[in-house]
């Protein structure tokens, strides 16, 4: 324990400041002896003192007196290490407290005053909250005392307990949780107080002092409040009081005109009474800035806007930043109330030289909100005035203000993209010209050289601020700029996709700068000029044009790749991928790419971000689909163990679609390269850089390189057909019977002509069913079938001569003997599909027994000319709609068109149709289809949905059947399609995840953190499963079970183990449907006793449709919550130790007492009680360990 | 908006922290965020060299001064940048009340008055006060600017 190293936050506690006088600590120390009997024994680092059980505690106890002395034996060498650990009592919370109480009451002697100052407020500090029944001595205090520090005190632990609700974020401190406020009770012979009965009463007493005038007194009124804003905003009753003091004091001092004086602030100077209005200025703009905006106020507005002249700096920044917020709202009311502040010589241009960086930041936004407003349509004057300034401060000395102004002029202003707004930031940037107003240059920049002052275009000031930024050292300014030429790269993909053509980056720069140029004919003697002229001699390849300019700065952003910082280095990256232009040659992106990604030190969750960054760059060019699936390719191969493979999905399958016609091909050839790689050699070093390896060298990414593969069959199944523009029901060339006749070799050439894409794709599929692991050789089988049965003749019929093989076995000893090594069990038919292929095999084996009957059928009459008969053409319809039937039941297929009987069914089905008033379209409502299979398989009453069907475009159907189109290839795969929203949004602000493994290597994390992890470390598995339930994400070292029902979305695992839930994710439902119904469905019936749990589809509607969201996902959650925890919803258990809440948001539990326990969350339960405990509270967090679950 | 200010000691024990606008379920999540890239990336490292750190639109600055490592995390305004500007004004008035980069016994010896220093630097969220001597002056209750 770090306890030996003698700092502890508990030795704060227990040890006196060496300063002390001995006089003091004696003292000091004598009214917690004689108080004695500490509630809660110090104890080692990291053990908080509430959250000890008892029995431990008198361990730790006489371990310590043990320790103690131990100690005492070597004092004489230690004693001028840690003079005062030995001889010093330690002080526990409630002996702190006592202290204040009784101090309180002496108020008025100086030796009070030292020892509340010099000990106990000191170590209250340490304490993480501070309970309310000090309010009555700390209010006393704040009346009777005039000692300056100890009321510094008093006000900053007023503030915390009106802050302390918990929930806000600002209650507790770090430190040592505070003991439950029920164990001091006894304290107060009232009884326990709350917060409820102190608050208003520290209200009312704060209030009163912020309002008292007396001059001598206005150092506390500021204290008061400051103190009184800390006060939750959600109470009305405060917040109306804040409002009325804060105007009041305004009132007072807001309207009295003065002249802000250069470099007064530092200095001492000034008369006293502006020095106190401006204090008081400074005190009631701060106050106000925490006060919530109120828009529609024009007494706020005007309060605010005129802090801007104040002379306290920080007022000032208060007030821009309020004024900023107010100009998104209203820009037009705010634009008005600053006219007379924007002119030259006015207090905006005032602020251009305030020495405070924040102010100038929220000066930038400022003038960004307002000239871009609509609202101000037809002020342009004023619009150009504002616009004025945000230019002039791209020239500012802080990279944070020159930032900020760039990403205005940018149109990044927040979260909300607008491309319109982010094209004409692209074409301000490259077209406009900074002209310096003629008075700041005279005052401002006298020392800038002459260049400064003409004009200059703004994406060369840019260019050449950023070029510079990115020499820096600091990784912040790094950061910064290399996310400043991101957003750069944002506003020119918008500006390139809406069009705006006549940026022409070959264009020189100084053209448009020429034409600004012309007014001062007297400059033509300028050095620039010549070296412009000089430039365009060098043509368009002169550094001078755009072009040359975004390149040299790219050059610039290339070279800090070698940052040692990761972070850095990625946002670099995605610097990169948005700078990266659609048809530039992107070798050296991906060269660059690719070696970053071999380097460990990456974390995951940055890496998801880039990739994340793909789908934007998608979504704001799709012309990049291929490009960008060339880098997620180097993801999915470089770092499997680390990508979030739901995302990568969702990145291959929107970029399928948007590939186009003619890049699908290449589309799916670059996802399915990942089948391609070559098993993962471990240890091996070769190749670090290159794209065509994969490392996945650990068994943790090796497993997840496993579920890529995966993944990417799937993904090959569901969406062949789609890239290859192959239907069955919409064959370019329908086949003829002839084709059928050949043999298996000349079937594969005709069908590698016919369709190169498809026949790519089934030869690597068919490879996959041989040589994967079992769990691909599973996903293979599937994605066949479904090819199959959506493919036209003869890859139909290659794949079922392949299926046919496959369940055979036998050749698999001469197609690979890989598996005789791998050591699973190969199942009697060798390769253990048998079981899995029967029912699919069944499927086509009746397509084509249909199809024979159908054509012998038709011969039958063709010679006997005779017509077919209604019963007949009943028959053949009845087949049709059967075959249909269980098609569906193994892949989508658009059953107004779908035609298991083959293409001349057709002509015949339609006659039936037509005779019977059957809508072709009425399959599209059949139950298996609309409501998904489950449904079909359950019986469920739910009415199918009534979808215009009827015209339906071919593309739409085919893209159903690739499960692409329907509601939009966004609104899909739920998780990771969130994970893309959010991002997209801007949002997430929520926590990081940590990787376990290295949590597990923190020996703590705070002090009752610490304590927690301890425990986690041993309940590391359960965490484990608890984090892939959630968040599916690949990174989890779960059980292969979770992996499997809880990672692919919509990835449909085969029914071989359906009778063993708790290994196979009982959840796979769909495909317990299909087995039955392959299985055992033919003979036994739909509702099959197989089934262990009852239908788990609550809302199945477009499930059908929507295979690539993980339809599984929900449930696979609660079923395998039920693998893990007896109950499904509700646990019980029972305290095992007596528990004291360390904060709000925990609970006090007494040994033995019964909780019902709600979830769990990083080794914390939530539970309830059964009634309230002492302290009234009846649900929070307790420890898992400290919890028996029945 | 500052989202949190937390300080944190060698083995990854935390100090102080200053958490707002972060529910309380997260708080943990970036403790252990923080020190684990502390732990990380913090070893070697001299005195107030910061390092940066982002994860999605939030952004954290971080550096170590003495035994005491020291990270601020903020969102939308307060992007890398500002929270350098925020972070060289703690450690300065840190410096500043421990008279030399503390070590951990140095820091908790004056825990109070850092507390009371942050208070001044940090209020509900948003910067305040960046002079040191000000800072200096609003501790001992006396106002901002004297006459």
């Amino acid at each position: 324990m770090a306890d030996s190293s003698g700092t502890t936050l508990m030795d704060l506690i227990t040890a006196d400041p060496t300063k002390a006088s001995s006089t003091a600590s004696t003292s000091s120390a004598a009214p917690s002896s004689a108080t004695a009997a500490p509630a809660a024994q110090p104890t080692a680092l990291g053990k908080p003192a509430g959250e000890k059980k008892s029995k431990r505690a008198t361990f730790m106890q006489i371990q310590s007196d043990t320790l103690t002395v131990a100690k005492a034996a070597l004092a004489p060498v230690r004693t001028n290490i840690m003079p005062q650990r030995q001889k010093k009592k330690p002080v526990s919370y409630s002996q702190l407290a006592r202290s204040i109480h009784e101090l309180a009451a002496t108020s008025d002697q100086k030796n009070s005053h030292r020892q509340l100052v010099r000990h106990v407020f000191p170590k209250l500090a340490v304490y993480n909250s501070v309970d309310p029944s000090l309010a009555p001595s700390l209010l006393m205090l704040n009346q009777q005392c005039e000692d300056r520090n100890v009321l510094r005190y008093v006000y900053y632990y007023l503030a915390r307990i009106l802050s302390d609700t918990g929930a806000q974020g600002v209650g507790t401190g770090g430190g040592i949780p505070t003991p439950n406020w029920d164990a001091l009770a006894d304290i107060d012979a009232v009884g326990g107080v709350t917060r409820a009965d102190v608050v208003p009463r520290i209200v009312e007493q704060l209030s009163a002092e912020a309002k008292n005038a007396d001059v001598e007194f206005h150092a506390r009124r500021l204290q008061a409040l400051k103190a009184l804003t800390s006060a939750p905003s959600n109470s009305s009753e405060i917040l109306s009081r804040l409002y009325e003091i804060v105007f009041g004091i305004l009132e007072k001092v807001g309207d009295a005109q003065q002249k802000r004086k250069k470099g007064i602030l530092g200095a001492k100077g000034g008369d006293k009474e502006s020095i106190i209005r401006s204090n008081l200025q400074y005190s009631a703009l701060s106050a106000l800035r925490r006060l919530p905006l109120d828009p529609g106020n024009p007494a706020f507005l005007h309060r605010a806007v005129q802090g801007i002249s104040f002379a306290d700096p920080v007022a000032v920044r208060h007030s821009l930043e309020i004024v900023s917020e107010l100009a998104a709202m209203d820009p037009y009311a705010v634009a008005m109330a600053l006219v007379n502040h924007v002119q030259p010589g006015g207090a905006l241009q005032d602020v251009l030289h305030l020495h405070d960086v924040l102010a100038r930041v929220a000066l930038a936004r400022l003038c960004y909100t307002i000239s871009r407003a609509r609202a101000l349509d037809e002020r342009p004057d004023i619009r150009s005035q504002f616009n004025s300034v945000l230019y002039q401060l791209l020239l500012d000395p802080s990279e944070r203000v020159c930032f900020e102004a760039i990403l205005c002029v940018l149109g990044k202003y927040d979260n909300t993209e607008r491309t319109e707004e982010r094209a004409a930031g692209w074409y301000r940037l490259t077209r406009e010209i900074l002209k310096l107003p003629e008075a700041s240059s005279k005052e401002g920049s006298k020392d800038k050289s002459q260049k400064t002052k003409r004009p200059q275009p703004l994406l060369k000031l840019v260019m050449r601020r950023l070029e510079s930024s990115f020499r820096s050292f600091s990784r912040p300014v790094l950061h910064a700029a290399a996310r400043v030429v991101q957003e750069m790269g944002k506003s020119r993909a918008a500006a390139f996709s809406l069009g705006l053509q006549d940026i022409d980056e070959g264009a020189h720069v100084n053209t448009y700068a020429e034409a600004a140029d012309l007014h001062d004919s007297d400059e033509t003697a300028h050095p620039e000029s010549i070296r412009r002229t000089s430039s365009i001699s060098n043509g368009t390849g002169g550094r001078d044009t755009i072009g040359g300019l975004l390149d040299s700065l790219l050059e610039v952003v290339r070279t800090t790749v070698a940052c040692e910082c990761v972070y850095v280095r990625g946002m670099v990256i995605k610097a990169l991928i948005w700078m990266q232009g659609p048809y530039d040659s992107f070798d050296e992106l991906e060269s660059i790419i690719a070696s970053e990604l071999s380097d460990p030190a990456w974390p995951a969750g940055l890496l998801n971000d880039i990739l994340l960054t793909l789908h934007a760059r998608f979504k704001a060019s799709p012309d990049m689909a291929v490009t960008l699936l060339e880098i997620a390719r180097i993801f999915a191969t470089k770092v499997p163990g680390k990508v979030d493979a739901d995302v990568l999905q969702l990145l291959w399958k929107t970029c399928l679609v948007g590939a186009g016609p003619d890049g699908k091909h290449k589309a799916l050839e670059a996802v399915t390269i990942v089948l391609d790689l070559p098993p993962p050699q471990p240890g091996s070093m070769l190749g670090l850089t290159s794209v065509d390896r994969v490392s996945a060298s650990d068994p943790k990414s090796a497993l997840a390189l496993q579920k890529l593969v995966q993944a990417a069959v799937w993904f090959l199944g569901e969406n062949a057909n789609y890239a290859a523009s192959e239907y069955a029901w919409e064959s370019a060339t329908p086949p003829g019977t002839a084709l059928m006749m050949l043999d298996a070799d000349k079937m594969v050439a005709a069908a590698s002509s016919r369709n190169p894409t498809l026949a790519g794709a089934l030869t690597r599929l068919q490879r996959c069913a041989f040589s994967g692991s079992w769990e691909i050789r599973i996903i293979a089988a599937q994605a066949l079938t479904t090819m199959a049965i959506r493919s036209g003749e003869p890859f139909r019929l290659q794949i079922y001569e392949f299926l046919h093989t496959l369940a055979q076995g036998g050749l698999q000893s001469q197609f690979s003997d890989m598996h005789l090594s791998n050591g699973e069990d190969q199942g009697a038919s060798g390769t253990g599909l048998g079981v899995l292929l029967s029912p699919m095999i069944k499927v086509l084996d009746e397509m084509y027994r249909g199809q024979d009957d159908l054509i012998k059928e038709i011969r039958n009459h063709d010679n006997a000319k005779k017509e077919w008969t209604d019963d007949e053409l009943k028959t053949l319809y009845e087949t049709h709609e059967r075959l249909l039937d269980l098609v569906s039941l193994f892949c989508y297929v658009p059953r107004a068109k779908y035609l298991p009987l083959g293409p001349i069914s057709a002509k015949l089905i339609d006659i039936y149709r037509t005779r019977h008033n059957i809508s072709a379209s009425t399959g599209l409502s059949d139950p298996a289809v609309a409501t998904g299979i489950s449904d079909l398989i359950y019986e469920s009453t739910k009415p199918a949905p009534s979808e215009p069907v009827d015209s339906l475009d071919d593309d739409l159907v085919n893209a159903w059947a690739a499960n692409l189109g329907d509601d939009g290839l966004w609104g899909n795969n739920a998780p990771a399609m969130n994970r893309v929203n959010e991002f997209l949004a801007g949002a997430g602000t929520d926590a990081p995840e940590v990787d376990e493994e290295n949590v597990i290597s923190r020996p703590s994390v705070s002090y009752d953190d610490l304590w927690a992890k301890t425990l986690l470390e041993s309940e590391e598995v359960e965490e484990d499963d608890a984090k892939s339930l959630g968040s599916s994400s690949p990174d989890s070292t779960g059980s292969v079970e979770t992996s499997i029902s809880s990672h692919f979305g919509g990835m449909n695992y085969p029914s071989l183990f359906s009778s063993k839930p708790s290994t196979y994710g009982s959840s796979q439902t769909r495909d317990k449907a299909q087995s039955n119904w392959g299985g055992s469905s033919l003979s036994g019936g739909l509702g099959s006793p197989i089934r262990e749990e009852p239908p788990p589809y609550s809302s199945p509607i477009m499930k059908r449709f929507e295979s690539f969201e993980n339809p599984l996902a929900s449930q696979s959650f609660e079923s395998r919550d039920d693998d893990q925890v007896s109950s499904a919803s509700v646990r019980y258990g029972s305290a095992l130790y007596d528990f004291t809440a360390g904060g709000d948001d925990e609970l006090s539990l007494t040994a033995g007492e019964e909780v019902e326990i709600e979830d769990e969350v990083d080794g914390w339960f939530y539970v309830k009680k059964k009634r309230p405990g002492r302290d009234g509270k009846m649900a929070g967090l307790v420890p898992v360990l400290y919890v028996s679950q029945s | 908006m500052i989202l949190a200010v937390v300080f944190a000691n060698a083995e990854g024990n935390i100090l102080i922290e200053r958490f707002h606008g972060v529910p309380a379920e997260e708080r943990l999540h970036w403790r252990s965020f923080l020190v684990k890239l502390g732990s990380d990336n913090l070893k070697g490292v001299k005195n107030e060299e910061l390092l940066v750190a982002s994860h999605k639109s939030v952004y954290i600055v971080y550096t170590v001064l003495g035994d005491v490592s020291i990270y601020v995390v903020g969102k939308d305004e307060y992007d890398e940048l500002a929270l350098s500007e925020v972070i060289f004004v703690i450690t300065s008035v840190v410096k500043d009340v421990c008279g030399k980069p503390p070590t951990e016994r140095l820091f908790l010896d004056k825990y109070g008055r850092i507390c009371l220093c942050l208070d001044e630097i940090v209020w509900k969220g948003y910067l305040e006060n960046t002079e040191k001597d000000r800072i200096k002056r609003l501790i001992r209750l006396k106002p901002p600017t004297e006459f």
